[in-house]
Order: structure tokens, then sequence, then C-alpha cells
């Protein structure tokens, strides 16, 4: 087993950032994972309020622009730097995984790969949930990861994941010893103290509970927002104001609105705030699983914790 | 000391993008009915009826439309304005070029009903995809048993294909309708919704596949004609509408109970999204 000392992690950290682009949670306004300037301000044990997917499922992405009755694509860029990615969570791993799927397996999307391959993502175990709104240890995650550190008095213990992990080891030996310590099962394991009970939820479609919480549902779409699995997004042009290019563009898009399954002729699928939350739970726990054998939720929590009305569909299901 | 080298990314990414469109040229535009036009385009490659295509316009945005063909050597789509891109599509003239990527969803499944009796049925624009399937049979004269069809418009200056019409009337049974006739033109045809006339028909469900395709109100009261004629769900195959934006089964507008429908759909057989009506 390998090991990091704490004593040396800062040090560590400031070497890693000379060449490479570090992405670490932070504390600013709000917690959040941000590019690294400042090694002293990383906390690797924040559970960001907002997620990491931004970093490859962009906000806004521009995919290709028609220019000169040509399309341009953008060039991608080969010479970018590495970019590591520390403190994940296991619910933030996970989703990543989620998002490998949707991108890399079901399409090939350049612009996500482009960003994903030069990623290495160095996740951290919580020992300890959080905050009451994590609820991942009823969501059978996996591990996937190219490193994962588990604190240890003094020490990180880390554990490699993927070749990719190993070469990154390899480039930074000096700072790794090795050691006798080692993981102990319950150790990888986090006990949330909220925990989804309900697995199956085909039929509880009409059940009476899910009018109490839909009716504090404002529709705002925050628990998509903050969603680092969610995956949903909008196409759409821009014009400049010449009118001689536009940009085709791609943007998070949310199913918790009504715009979401209009068509032409202003018709709307899911018409009603209550049809759009159930399908938004429906396919967090029960689409995706019956497609790709997983949840879409890793149960990261952060669906509760940023809604303005703290709905908590987990209790809710349980109640169910 | 650590390798100051950079790791370079493996390989090169330069793959085929599946965003970009291509462009293609009208070569033939008739306007169909007061707000239906049909496009023919230079499109050679592979599709199957019931698919469709992403139609672009730069600036505009992207419009889903459905094929309404079979042929090696062209496309032809046929288009009501109802939107923003199909409106400004409706302003092209022959040998003006247009952004298209597709094909796209699954069609009918034409290859699966060798030696089944065929009763087609549409209405409105709803035609478009069933004349698809109808170059698809006359290719493939010998597959099929019995073909009976029944298409309804609007009116009679609604009503579509006129050439074609001609051709499936000598060839098929066609049993054509129009909702009404204001102008009290002298006419062939009912004069009544075509789920009357689908009603009054004799059926025989023994061996037999129903394609449909139409607005929803006119599928949803055909469903219930069709189960008191003695039909079986899984007899019926149906055409259905959603928001399509990427095409590729991610971005998610188009999911119906976790089915993507321009990934499993657009057709769909009726027993795989019966109970699915809500979503």
């Amino acid at each position: 087993m390998l090991k990091i000392n704490k004593a040396s992690f800062s040090d560590f950290l400031t070497d890693v950032m000379r060449y490479n682009e570090l992405v670490a949670p932070v504390m600013t306004d709000n917690s959040r994972f941000e590019t690294i300037k400042d090694v002293s301000k990383i906390d690797i044990r924040i559970h960001a309020y907002f997620p990491a997917k931004k970093f490859f499922f962009k906000k806004c992405q521009t995919l290709f622009t028609y220019y000169d009755g040509k399309i341009k694509v953008p060039e991608i860029e080969l010479d970018k730097n590495q970019r590591i990615m520390i403190g994940l969570k296991r619910c933030d791993l996970n989703s990543i995984k989620r998002q490998d799927i949707m991108f890399l397996q079901e399409t090939k999307d350049p612009y996500y790969q482009e960003e994903r391959e030069r990623t290495l993502l160095i996740g951290y175990h919580c020992s300890e949930p959080y905050d009451d709104y994590c609820f991942c240890s009823s969501m059978d995650l996996g591990d996937f990861y190219d490193l994962m550190l588990y604190e240890k008095d003094d020490a990180y213990l880390v554990e490699i994941g993927s070749d990719k992990g190993r070469g990154f080891v390899d480039r930074y030996r000096k700072y790794f010893w090795d050691t006798d310590l080692y993981i102990r099962p319950h150790e990888r394991r986090t006990e949330t103290r909220l925990h989804l009970n309900k697995r199956e939820i085909s039929g509880l479609r009409n059940n009476p509970e899910w009018k109490k919480e839909i009716s504090k549902c404002f529709s705002c779409a925050a628990c998509v927002t903050l969603c680092p699995s969610c995956y949903c997004f909008d196409l759409y042009e821009e014009t400049n104001a010449k009118l001689d290019k536009v940009q085709k563009k791609r943007n998070w898009a949310s199913c918790q609105l009504t715009c979401f399954t209009k068509v032409a002729g202003n018709h709307v699928f899911r018409e009603t705030r209550e049809d759009r939350f159930k399908h938004r739970i429906f396919h967090q726990i029960k689409y995706f699983k019956q497609k790709h054998g997983m949840n879409l939720c890793t149960g990261c929590g952060r669906c509760i914790r940023g809604c303005p009305t703290k709905i908590n569909w987990v209790d809710m299901l349980n109640r169910m | 000391m650590p390798r100051t080298k950079r790791v370079e990314p493996e390989k090169e990414i330069k793959p085929c993008n599946p965003y970009l469109p291509k462009l293609y040229k009208i070569l033939k535009y008739n306007k169909e009915s007061s707000d239906c036009f049909l496009i023919r385009l230079d499109y050679k490659g592979s599709y199957e009826p019931g698919q469709f295509f992403q139609v672009s316009l730069p600036g505009i945005g992207e419009a889903p439309i459905s094929v309404a063909s079979y042929s090696s050597t062209h496309l032809d789509l046929n288009i009501r304005e109802v939107g923003n891109v199909t409106k400004a599509a409706a302003k092209l003239k022959k040998g003006d070029t247009l952004y298209l990527r597709g094909p796209y969803g699954k069609g009918y499944p034409m290859e699966k009903l060798f030696g089944k009796n065929l009763l087609i049925i549409g209405g409105g624009s709803g035609v478009a995809p069933l004349k698809g399937v109808l170059s698809y049979i006359d290719k493939h004269k010998d597959a099929y048993g019995n073909v009976e069809m029944f298409f309804g418009f609007r009116a009679p200056e609604d009503i579509l294909f006129k050439e074609d019409v001609k051709q499936w009337k000598s060839k098929h049974n066609l049993h054509l309708s129009v909702d009404k006739n204001p102008s009290k033109k002298k006419i062939s045809c009912d004069v009544c919704f075509v789920t009357n006339i689908v009603e009054k028909a004799k059926l025989n469900p023994e061996n037999q596949a129903v394609f449909m395709c139409g607005p929803p109100v006119m599928m949803k009261i055909l469903l219930g004609i069709l189960k008191n004629k003695g039909f079986q769900d899984n007899q019926i195959y149906l055409s259905t509408e959603r928001m399509m934006q990427c095409a590729m089964g991610v971005c998610g507008h188009c999911m119906i109970h976790g089915k993507y429908t321009c990934l499993d759909g657009p057709v769909f057989r009726y027993d795989e999204i019966k109970d699915y009506t809500y979503d």
C-alpha cells in the first residue's frame, strides 16, 4: 500500500500544479470545484455544493460555427495541460462514470472526450457522511477512480484504480511512501444517516405522498443543475450582430421546465409540475437502471441540499 | 525528481463528430397544400421508411422531419409549416441547399412483416412517412399480402401527394376521406373523419399488421376502434411525436418512460408504449 504524508501534501499539490491544471474543492462564496491558483485554499474534505460535471460536460459548449458557407469545428487542443482533479467524493466519481456511459458509450462526443481524456481523477473517501442529505450508502456505488485517498492519522492511504493512476504515482514517486497500513472493509464504506429503502418504484406512480412534496416544488430546476449525473442538454443557435456567423451551441437543460418537452405548435407533453417531478425521480432511479444496470442517482444529496424548499424525495419514497 | 515532461493525450481525437450536418441540394420543390411542401434532396445514402432526419437551417435551428420516400438516389421530405425551421424552409426553392444529419431512429419493421397483410392509416401530414412505406412496398411487390389504406385530410385542397394518390388507388385498396368540403368541390371521396371510414370497413385482424401515423387524437380513437375489431396491441405500429434535439439518445427531450423516441422510436409497437401515455 502507498501513502502520502499530510505534512508533504501541500508540497505535492504545489508540484502537481506546476505542470498540470489542478482542480479541487474550495470554499468561496459557496463550496465548489475550481481550477486552483493557491494551494492553501484547497480543502479536499469539502463535499462541494456545485458538482464537478462542468469540467467535462460544459454548461455552454460551442459545437461548431457556420461561417462563410462552411462549417467550422473548434480546434481540439492537443497541447492542453493534463488536468488533475482531486477531492472528488465517491458520489462524484460514480456520476462521472454515468456521464461517461452517455457521452462515450452511447455516443462518441468529441467535446466531452477531449476534456475527459486529459483528466486524472483523484478521489477522497468520506469516512463520515458530509451532512444529513447524503444518502450514498443506499445507492450501490462502485469503485471508479484513478487514485483514491483514504484518510488515516497523519497520512492519506492511496489506492490505485487504473493504469493512468499508476503512471501518475510513478511520476510523483518521491511523495508516495510504502506502508504496512491497509484499508479495512468497513473503512471503505460510509454509513449515511439518510437511506433510500424503496428500490422498485414502478407501482408508486399514483401514491398520494407525491402530491404533498410536489406542492412545495417551484420548478426552479436547481435539483437538475446541481445534480452531478444529469446529462440532458439543449441544442440551439446563436447568431452574431452582423448575421454572418452562426454558432451551434449546447447548454444544460432541465426536465423540470415546461419548455423541455415543447414541440412545434406549442404542445407540451409533460405539462404539469407533477409529471415533470416524477419524470426526474423515475429517470434517476428507474429508467437509467433498466438500460444500464445502475441508478443514475449516486446519492450525493445535492438536489435536496440545494432545493429552496428542501423537498426530500428520499424520505418521501420511503414513506410510500 | 518528478519527471517534468508533460503527458500528451495518447491519441489524437479527431473523431467523426456526430453533431455535424452535411449540405444537400434541393432537386425538387413542390407545394402540396396550403401549409405543406415536399422537397427532394440529392441524398444518396440508405434509410428506412419511418426514420427521420434533422433538417437544419443556420441561424434558425434544427427540426426532425420524417422521410417520405424509399430510394437510393434521392430523399423526399414532406414538411408542414408549424415552427420556426419549417416556416423558414418553406421559403427555399429548387437549387437551394439544406443541412441534414441522419437518418435516425427505428422505422417500420418492414422486413419482419414480410408475408403479412398491411393496414395503413394516415391523417394529414402523417401520410408522409407512410408514403415511404408505400414506396418500399412497391419495390418489394410480392413480399406482402393485401394492402389496405385509409387516408384522411382536412379538406380537398389539403390532400397531399395527389399524383401518388392516383397510383395508390389503382394499385392498392385506398379509402380516402376529407373532414369537410367547404368549397363544395366535386370530389370522389367520403366527407367524414378517417376514423369513421375505418370503423365502417370490414377488417380481418388475422395475419395483419397496422401502421398508423397522424394526429394523437386520431390515433387514440383508432386504437379503440381496432381493439373492438379484434386487433391485438402487438399488431399495431404507430409513429410518435416528441421534441427531438440531438437525435442520438442523449439529450433527453424525447424520452417516453425511459425510452428515447429518437433511438427506440419514432415508430413503436403499441404494446411497448401502451402504459406510458401520461409521459
